[in-house]
Order: C-alpha cells, then sequence, then structure tokens
C-alpha cells in the first residue's frame, strides 16, 4: 500500500520537474543561441516570452476548438519572431560595435518599454488561457494525476528539442551558426553574412522564446511583467549550463526543474535561495559553468558591420575646486526657500547619488558592470534596521556599521565574483543579489520577511543634535553623502584610481605592468559595496521603515540607468543621473501609470543617441567652447591627469 | 664569477595543447646584457614560448629560470616585478588614456603606489618627470597629452615599449617589436632597442620575422622549428648551419 503512495507522489513531482524543465529548456535555448551567435546576453527575453503568451491569449479568443489552439500555439511565435527582427534590424544593430554593456542595457530598456505596451494593450490583471476540451482534463499514470496538458508538453518540448538539434547540426545553415559561435572572428574572415546571420538567429532565438510562453501560457497565467521573472531563471540556467552552450541549457533546465520541484516539498520557505545557491555553487567550482568555457573577446571587423564605433571618450577636465564648492553651496540653502517636500525629495537623491557614483567606481572605472549592487544597499539598510529595532543600537554607530558589514558582504561576494569578467560578472553578481533578497524576503525571524522592518528608531547623534525632522535629515544626509563622494573622488583620481581604469582599458596589459588585477578589482568592489551599504542605512533613517523590495535585482538596475543617463566616464555624470532617475519616479509615478515606459524610452534614446550620458556630452561641447577662451578653460576646468 | 652571469634559462619546456606539441623541450640560456632573437617560420612556437617565459601559462614540464629563480607556473604579475617586461605582437596599450598616463600607471605600479588610494595622481612629480623621461627616449615626449588610440600604428608600438620600460625591466621580451611598422619606423625602433640595451645593461630577447633586423642587431639567435631547438648561436652560426638553412632561411641569408 505504502508503497503505491510513494509511486504515485513521484510520478506526479518528476511529471511536473519535467514539465519545468521542458518550459526553461524552450527559453534559455533561445537565449543561449543568441549569445552564442550575437554575443549579447538578451534581457528582453522574458519579455519575448511573455509576448508569446500575450499573443496566444489573443488568439485563442477568436480561435476556439482544438484546430484554432493548435493555429494559434503556432502563430504567435511567429509573431514574436516578427517583433524580433523589428527589434534586431531596427535598434540593435546600431549598436554592435559598442561595448557589450550598451547591448544589455539596450535590451533592459526594451523590457522596460515591452512590459508597459503589454500592459496598456491587455491590461494589468492576471489571463488564464483557456485550452480545449480535448486537453484539459486529467489523466492517472502510476496511481498519480496528471493533467494531459502535461503529457502534450512533454511531447511538445522534446520534438521541439529535436527540430532544433536537426536545423543546427543537419543544415548548412545550421553549421555556420555553431561556426560562428564557436569563432566569430574566424566565420567573419570567411565571409558570412553576418547581418543576415544575426537577423534570423535573433529571430529563431524568439520564436523559441515565443513558443515557450505560447505552451506555458495556458499552463501558467500571464500577466504585465511575468518576463522579468522568467528571464531571471533562463539566465540562471543558461549561467549553470555555460553561455553559449545549447547541451548546457539542457542539462541547466533539468538541474533547476527538479530543484525547483523538489525544493518546493522540502524546503518551501528557501525554495527561491536554493537555485540562486545551486548556481554560486556551480560557478564557484567551475566559473565558466558546467560546458562553458572561458570567452575569448569576440572582435568583428567594423567594416563588416558597414559601421564606425561611436569613441566615447574617458579623458577628461576636473573643475576647479571653487566651481566644485557652487552646488554644495546652493544645496545648504535649500531648506531656506522650500517645504518639507522638496526636501525630502532632494534627500533621496543624495542616496540614489551615493549609490549611483559608488556603483560606477565599478563600470565607469574599473570596467565591472555589477547587477548586484542591492545587496549592499540592502545590508546596509538591514544593519541600521535590526541594530536600531533589536538591539537599540543608537543611530550614529549603526549607520557606521552599515559600510563595515556591506563591505564584509561585498569582500565574501567580491571574492568568487572578480574571477570572472562581463557577462559572466555580471550574472554571478546578480544571482547573489537575489540570493541575498530571498533571504531577506523568507526569514522571518529575523528580517521580517516581506513585512520588513517597520517603526525604525532614529535617536539624536551624540551631542544631542536631532535628525529626526525632515530638515535634519536633509542636512545630515548631504553631510554624510557630501564627504562619502568627496572620497570616491579622491579614490577616483589617486594612483589606485588610475590603475583601476587601465584595468578597465586592457586587463592582461595591466597585468604585465606587475599588477595583481583580481586584487585590484576586488578592492574596487569592496569600496563601492561599502559605500552602497551607508548609502543604504541612510535610507533606512530617512523612511523609517525598509521592505525587501529594496534588495531585488530590478532595484540594482537603478544605478545602472542612471549612470549612463549622466555619463559613464564622468564623475559628475551619476549624479546628474540619480536627479534625473528621482525626479522622474517621483513626478512620473503621480501622473501616468506608465513609467517604465517612460524610462526604457529614454534609456534606449540614450543608448542609441548619446551613449556619453548627458555630463559626457556637456564635457564635449564645453572643451570646444572653452578651448578657444583660454582664462576660462584655465580658471574653470583644470586637465586632470587622470580622469 | 668573472663570466656574465645567465639571466634567463630555459630548461626541457614543453608544452602541449590539445593533443598538439607546441613546444617539445626547448632549452637555452640568455647572458647578462645579451640581445638574442627567436626566429623560426610561423606556427614553430615562438608566441607560445613567449607565454610560458611570462606566465601566461605554465609548461607542462621543464623550468623557466630568471636571475636564479624558478619563474614557471608565477603568475605574470609576479614575473613582471621580479624585472621582466612584456611587448606584444597585437599592440597592447591603454587606449583611452592619453600617452602619459600609460607610462605614469605603468610607473605607479613599478614604485608600488598603485595601491594608493588617497594621493592625488597628479600630485606625483617624480612619477611625471620620470614618465616624460620615458616618453622622450621613445620619442612620444611631444605626443604626452592625445589620446593613444588616435596614435599612429609606430607610434602606439613604440608607447607599449615606453610602458614595458617603466617598469625597469632587466629582461625585457619583445614579441614582433617591429609587426606593422614601415621600413624606416623598423630602423629607428631597431636603433632605440639597441641604444636602450647598451645604456642600460638591459637584456632583450625579442622575435622577429625581419631578418635584417634580426641579423642586424642580435648577437646570438635561436631557431625553432615545430616546437623543437634546431640552432642555438652566433649570427655567423646559424648562417652556416645547413640545417636552419634547409629548413627555414633558406635564400633569405645565402647572399
Amino acid at each position: 500500500m505504502m508503497a503505491t503512495i510513494d509511486v504515485s507522489f513521484l510520478t506526479v513531482q518528476v511529471l511536473s520537474a519535467l514539465r519545468q524543465a521542458a518550459f526553461l529548456f524552450l527559453i534559455s535555448s533561445g537565449l543561449t543561441l543568441i549569445f552564442g551567435v550575437l554575443n549579447i546576453l538578451n534581457f528582453a527575453h522574458g519579455a519575448l516570452y511573455m509576448l508569446g503568451a500575450y499573443f496566444i491569449y489573443a488568439l485563442t479568443l477568436h480561435l476556439t476548438g482544438p484546430a484554432g489552439f493548435v493555429v494559434a500555439l503556432l502563430a504567435a511565435p511567429l509573431g514574436v519572431a516578427l517583433i524580433a527582427a523589428v527589434i534586431e534590424t531596427g535598434l540593435l544593430r546600431r549598436i554592435y560595435v559598442q561595448e557589450e554593456i550598451y547591448q544589455l542595457l539596450l535590451t533592459y530598456a526594451l523590457v522596460l518599454i515591452i512590459d508597459d505596451l503589454a500592459k496598456i494593450v491587455f491590461g494589468p490583471e492576471y489571463k488564464s488561457i483557456p485550452k480545449p476540451d480535448a486537453i484539459s482534463g486529467a489523466v492517472t499514470i502510476f496511481g498519480g494525476t496528471v493533467p494531459v496538458y502535461t503529457l502534450l508538453v512533454l511531447v511538445l518540448a522534446p520534438a521541439i528539442a529535436l527540430v532544433l538539434w536537426y536545423l543546427l547540426y543537419r543544415t548548412r545553415t545550421g553549421k555556420i551558426v555553431r561556426a560562428t559561435s564557436s569563432d566569430r572572428e574566424m566565420a567573419d574572415a570567411l565571409g558570412i553574412n553576418m547581418s543576415a546571420l544575426f537577423t534570423l538567429v535573433f529571430a529563431f532565438g524568439a520564436i523559441l522564446a515565443g513558443f515557450g510562453g505560447a505552451l506555458a501560457g495556458p499552463a501558467r497565467t500571464v500577466f504585465p511583467g511575468v518576463g522579468t521573472e522568467v528571464i531571471i531563471e533562463s539566465f540562471v540556467v543558461v549561467v549553470i549550463g555555460g553561455l553559449g552552450n545549447l547541451w548546457g541549457a539542457l542539462i541547466g533546465s533539468l538541474l533547476i526543474g527538479t530543484l525547483e520541484t523538489v525544493g518546493i516539498i522540502v524546503f518551501p520557505e528557501f525554495e527561491m535561495s536554493l537555485i540562486y545557491l545551486l548556481m554560486v555553487a556551480i560557478l564557484v567550482v567551475r566559473p565558466w559553468g558546467l560546458f562553458g568555457r572561458p570567452l575569448k573577446i569576440k572582435a568583428l571587423s567594423e567594416k563588416n558591420l558597414g559601421m564606425e564605433a561611436q569613441e566615447i571618450s574617458p579623458v577628461h577636465f576636473s573643475v576647479n575646486p571653487l566651481v566644485r564648492v557652487i552646488p554644495v553651496l546652493l544645496l545648504l540653502a535649500v531648506p531656506l526657500v522650500t517645504g518639507r517636500f522638496y526636501q525630502y525629495l532632494l534627500t533621496q537623491i543624495f542616496i540614489a547619488s551615493l549609490v549611483a557614483v559608488a556603483f560606477n567606481l565599478l563600470l565607469g572605472t574599473t570596467g565591472l558592470l555589477s547587477f548586484g549592487q542591492a545587496a549592499f544597499y540592502g545590508v546596509g539598510a538591514y544593519t541600521v534596521g535590526l541594530l536600531a529595532t533589536k538591539a537599540g543600537v543608537s543611530t550614529l554607530p549603526a549607520l557606521l556599521l552599515a559600510p563595515v558589514f556591506a563591505a564584509a558582504v561585498a569582500a565574501l561576494i567580491g571574492f568568487f565574483c572578480v574571477r570572472l569578467s562581463g557577462v559572466h560578472f555580471a550574472m554571478l553578481t546578480l544571482a547573489f543579489g537575489q540570493l541575498v533578497f530571498t533571504i531577506a524576503f523568507k526569514w522571518y525571524g529575523f528580517t521580517g520577511g516581506d513585512n520588513g522592518i517597520q517603526g525604525i528608531p532614529v535617536r539624536p547623534l551624540p551631542g544631542g543634535v536631532e535628525i529626526g525632522s525632515t530638515q535634519a535629515m536633509y542636512y545630515f544626509a548631504l553631510a554624510v553623502v557630501g564627504v562619502s563622494v568627496e572620497i570616491l573622488r579622491r579614490i577616483r583620481s589617486s594612483p589606485f584610481g588610475s590603475t583601476l581604469k587601465a584595468i578597465r582599458e586592457n586587463t592582461q596589459r595591466a597585468a604585465y605592468l606587475g599588477v595583481n588585477v583580481k586584487l585590484y578589482q576586488w578592492a574596487a568592489f569592496v569600496i563601492a559595496g561599502a559605500f552602497t551599504g551607508l548609502a543604504g542605512g541612510l535610507y533606512a533613517l530617512m523612511e523609517k521603515s525598509i521592505t525587501p523590495d529594496i534588495i531585488h535585482w530590478t532595484k540594482s538596475g537603478e544605478p545602472v540607468f542612471m549612470t549612463i543617463i549622466g555619463g559613464i566616464y564622468t564623475f559628475a555624470g551619476p549624479m546628474v543621473g540619480a536627479v534625473v532617475f528621482t525626479v522622474l519616479n517621483s513626478y512620473l509615478v503621480a501622473w501616468t501609470e506608465k513609467w517604465a515606459l517612460v524610462l526604457g524610452i529614454i534609456l534606449l534614446v540614450m543608448v542609441l543617441l548619446l551613449p556619453g550620458g548627458v555630463v559626457g556630452f556637456v564635457n564635449e561641447k564645453a572643451r570646444a567652447a572653452f578651448g578657444k577662451r583660454g582664462w576660462v578653460r584655465r580658471w574653470t576646468f583644470s586637465k586632470s591627469a587622470a580622469s | 664569477m668573472g663570466a656574465p652571469m645567465d639571466v634567463l634559462e630555459i630548461r626541457g619546456v614543453v608544452k602541449s595543447f590539445g593533443g598538439v606539441r607546441a613546444l617539445q623541450d626547448v632549452t637555452f640560456s640568455v647572458r647578462q646584457g645579451e640581445i638574442r632573437a627567436i626566429i623560426g617560420p610561423n606556427g614553430a612556437g615562438k608566441s607560445t614560448l613567449f607565454n610560458v617565459m611570462t606566465g601566461l601559462f605554465p609548461p607542462d614540464s621543464g623550468e623557466v629560470i630568471f636571475d636564479g629563480e624558478r619563474v614557471s607556473g608565477v603568475p605574470p604579475y609576479r614575473i613582471i616585478r621580479k624585472g621582466v617586461g612584456r611587448s606584444f605582437q597585437i599592440t597592447n596599450i591603454f587606449p583611452r588614456m592619453t600617452v602619459f598616463e600609460n607610462v605614469q600607471v605603468a610607473l605607479f605600479a613599478h614604485h608600488r603606489s598603485s595601491r594608493n588610494p588617497v594621493g592625488l595622481a597628479r600630485r606625483y612629480p617624480a612619477v611625471a618627470s620620470e614618465a616624460l623621461g620615458i616618453l622622450g627616449q621613445v620619442g612620444l615626449a611631444e605626443k604626452y597629452e592625445q589620446s593613444a588610440s588616435i596614435l599612429s600604428h609606430g607610434d602606439q608600438k613604440r608607447l607599449e615599449i615606453a610602458i614595458s620600460l617603466a617598469s625597469r625591466p632587466r629582461l625585457l621580451m619583445l614579441d614582433e617589436p617591429t609587426a606593422g611598422m614601415s621600413r624606416f619606423e623598423s630602423r629607428e625602433t631597431v636603433e632605440l632597442l639597441r641604444t636602450i640595451s647598451r645604456e642600460q645593461g638591459l637584456t632583450l630577447v625579442f622575435t622577429e620575422h625581419d631578418m635584417d633586423i634580426v641579423f642586424g642587431i642580435s648577437e646570438k639567435i635561436v631557431v625553432l622549428q615545430q616546437g623543437m631547438v634546431i640552432a642555438d648561436g652566433t649570427p655567423a652560426e646559424i648562417r652556416a648551419n645547413p640545417q636552419v638553412r634547409k629548413a627555414y632561411l633558406g635564400e633569405e641569408i645565402s647572399a
């Protein structure tokens, strides 16, 4: 008797794990294929999945019955492919010669745009997709009840995998795709038409995502933003398997599908943490994934792409110290003429500025794109929140411990991350960040889980200085951020900062100067983590309550956005970006619900037209203008030998 | 004691890549102050040997001794700190930094000031004058303010030599220092290297395709073929070596 119960339970669970793996494989195979050939990690792949699900939803409203369902199931991915082809030829193609981070950012902008467009077209609510009667029932296998639809998925997904295998290994185009994936330079030199190949592969990858969405939609539900959940899972799958490797995507899908199913049964609390833990564990042992290899720099000749790279000049002038003091003086006077709303808004801007400037020590100065900064922000905020509410620690010591704990966490995370570079580095920081997020989100006993921490007391500073009021907090944040930003500026202009820039420009050459590259990258990571943690601590004091939302990976995207808006190779750029972002956030949210759309369009325009950012652009113009007026230039700018 | 010391010794180095033997039992030594060329047809293993000698990857067996100390298996940044400089076949500079900054950052690394995160880089007058001095040596002093990315190919090669010199190496390894240069630029570069070697007692090890340069400046030559040393001697000996003539040089040095 016991045995039959076990068998039926096992059957249901195994099939459910396989179904999950099948969905994951459909999505991540397209993702990894695109990465292999185009060298782009497509953030918008989850959005394409979502479109597949929405398309089948819209189609089945009109096409009913089994035949209608089949038509919808086939038509939806083709619709997605069409959109993908437009994206590739209209947008992505323009920036292939740019650094890889710009391609990543463009697809990230597309996520924001497509998500909001879906909300406008289909509405914000969850949609379920009706299945024809023939496939909506359930059957009994070994005593377990299994939906017929699961069986359908388990037939169709391997069928798709076989078709994929046939196309890649048995057709001429497939051979070209594989050749390009393993050695792009060689394929380029052989005269393969890269433009056509890129469009083809991008659209084909989109078909797989769209099919994944169309197939998963009727089993799950679809709603705007479902893509961001899906894409993170797929990232984990392809990074575990090895970026660009299809077998890796298959094994990764099976691993994650199984782990998710087992995790829900055995550790319901920490199911989400488990997949990030697995990813971290695998990358610690095999930094390039199970089947991955260290990436070669896949340079494409500019001639082949028919365009020239737009060089973003990182050589800049530093502004005269007197000029730098002016904004500080103005900020000191602000509370005299404004009310609490603006003081609060500016305090938010100060904190965001510190996050962005610290982030840019990694991106702009060292050349490392971290997608996990929210983790350190969260550690800082929770340090202050927990110490103040649970241990009764006074405000100033609690705030001072925020960067200490954040630095400790950054030291640990950074130790593993700096062994990787480029996209791998970004993905590992993302995974670690999400690991921290899931811990804060689920550990009710310690962090308060998704309720967070409310009523964080703000006690007077030593000497009896009250900082509880909006105005006092304004001045306190201004002082802390002002000093921190000045320290970060010094670091950037120091010999240490010059060395970081050398690492950004040419890692190999830097090693051949006798520089221990990993150690320097690690140090930069810890410094950035510490200041991000300090900003998080300030945030906890300003808001007096925190929730785990502040650690979610979408929060890690904010400093990226700010830095690109303001100017990646400028010191002031991230601060300008913080102003733009925070102001947009405050006003657009009140004014329209489509604020992600606006944000996405701004990011898209910046990446395409002004990759050097607002400050980078102004710098160029100012240098051109003031160069003629020697005395203005001498007074306002001093040439920095180390910018 | 009296005889000049061997500064670099390669002992029985073997290196394979996926079953292909790139280097087979390579053995030779280089004396202090010597100018030594490593030649051989394409695919003979010159670049692999360079990469093994500078720690990019360890040899499968055998060892590399620099200044009496075993350096095989030591990461590049440590080998550089012991006094080895290297330039690359494909120009390897910091493109979006100024010419001055390229050398300045190399000097920071050499003087161990790289780890200072608080002082301002521009407040290092000694480093600045040293950098300008090195740029003067290679003939780039006038262009110190320019972005390295806009320099001509020859100037970029010279800049790379300047970067390598900034580490104040006792042994400088140059992988095709004149690749892609015009004849005039090549001759200038060769003169520059010879002068630096003479004035500073610097040991030079280089690979080169141009036989005029090889026989013009080197004091000893090692010939590699299919990963093996087939000859090791003075230019005259190499010229006279029938194996070398047959295998590789042939007509080029018959005149």
